[in-house]
């Protein structure tokens, strides 16, 4: 039998890098202790914040609310608010929803839901069957990403939310940092940081990730044992990124060596330090404001309004043109 | 006896027969899983892969990685 390292009771969780045993008790303990310590490290929150944590209903982001509600409570000037984009991904994001609204209700949090079709006129699945009729060069994950970071910002600010914290963890970090090393995208990684986003802009809400040092498979252990677990769903999109195969390969890495995914993950603030002062020469110009929708924006439109005029699903002005054809039962939208 | 193996919310289920007296990290490897990517109940209770595996143990496996 497996045994905790400090009491010797059964253990829950092996740390072969850390070569250590922890039972329930101890794992919950080592769990608090790593997130608050990466809080404080990088000085994610002060003592006065309206925190919006952003949750999909996945596990993660499940028990980053449950966390984060339970360590609000010794702090009086915290207040904790959930933020759910939908994006309409048929068979998949209905079920995550009630895992939120579950949870949600459970902890007693305010909540917001904001969806792609109220807010952009369309759910992802038209939006990815009108790129694909365009011949549009974008993947699903490219459209889900740019729009659920645009919507999360703004919903967030319209909450009165000081500072947003989203479930990422130390996984998700490193397989976005190999991704972001294969495109050579270099301006993607200087912002992998535990605290991310432009200050400079009135429109920007600053965003933290309290999970970035801890393993995918501890923040689903911490779901488990809270009894927060949803049912398992995958997304139908998942499975075309990239993302997907790093992800296998990188665990397969960490079972031959243990201590990988860490070593990764210093690789990566190492190389954030170093290209730090050199930002200027690897972010080009300044940050504006969109022309259409005044939102953040590195060019004269921001990604969104890029990808929405390229879609053909806003005008110039801003304004929704609805009702095209995306094939999808019969011959208009069936919403 | 007959050792299952079940990914929770799947269809994926395996009956073992003759792997008592192995850890679950082994037979988790024998059918071509990552450990890396389960938290592992034995009879409901949550275990760590170096458990050894007994006599009828069903196994629920609860995959870490996220949906999307």
């Amino acid at each position: 039998m497996a045994r905790c390292s400090i009491c010797g009771k059964r253990a829950v969780y092996i740390s072969r890098a850390l070569a250590k045993g922890y039972c329930k008790k101890h794992f919950l303990e080592y769990f608090d202790r790593k997130v608050r310590r990466t809080i404080r490290k990088y000085r994610m929150f002060s003592e006065k914040e309206t925190i919006i944590v952003a949750v999909s209903g996945g596990k993660d982001s499940l028990a980053l609310l449950h966390y984060l509600v339970k360590l609000s409570k010794r702090v009086p000037g915290w207040t904790i608010k959930a933020l759910l984009v939908d994006e309409g991904i048929r068979g998949y994001r209905e079920t995550t929803i009630k895992d939120f609204l579950r949870v949600a209700g459970e902890l007693g949090v305010e909540y917001r839901i904001v969806r792609f079709r109220d807010e952009l006129g369309y759910t992802l699945d038209e939006i990815i069957e009108i790129g694909r009729r365009k011949k549009l060069p974008y993947h699903p994950c490219s459209y889900c990403g740019v729009f659920r970071r645009y919507l999360l910002n703004k919903a967030a600010r319209e909450m009165g939310g000081t500072v947003i914290a989203t479930a990422h963890n130390l996984d998700d970090v490193i397989q976005t940092y190999l991704m972001n090393i294969v495109k050579n995208s270099w301006e993607k990684i200087v912002r992998l940081g535990p605290v991310s986003g432009v200050t400079g802009h009135p429109r920007f809400v600053r965003k933290v990730k309290p999970f970035y040092e801890i393993l995918e498979k501890e923040s689903a252990l911490y779901a488990v044992l809270n009894n927060l677990y949803p049912k398992f769903v995958e997304c139908p999109y998942a499975q075309q990124s990239m993302r997907w195969y790093l992800r296998k390969h990188i665990n397969k890495l960490e079972e031959m060596y243990p201590g990988t995914k860490y070593s990764m993950l210093r690789s990566l603030l190492r190389i954030i330090q170093l290209l730090e002062d050199k930002t200027d020469k690897i972010i080009e110009g300044e940050i504006r404001s969109c022309r259409i929708c005044g939102e953040p924006a590195s060019h004269d439109l921001c990604r969104a309004c890029t990808y929405r005029l390229e879609l053909g699903i806003m005008d110039e002005n801003g304004n929704i043109i609805r009702d095209i054809d995306t094939g999808a039962s019969g011959n208009q939208l069936s919403r | 006896m007959t050792v299952i193996v079940r990914i929770i919310d799947t269809d994926k289920i395996w009956q073992l027969t003759g792997v008592s007296g192995k850890t679950i990290r082994e037979i988790l490897k024998s059918i071509g899983l990552i450990i890396e990517e389960y938290v592992i109940s034995r009879n409901g209770e949550i275990v760590s892969e170096d458990e050894i595996v007994g006599e009828d143990d069903y196994i629920t496996l609860y995959p870490v990685v996220s949906g999307g």
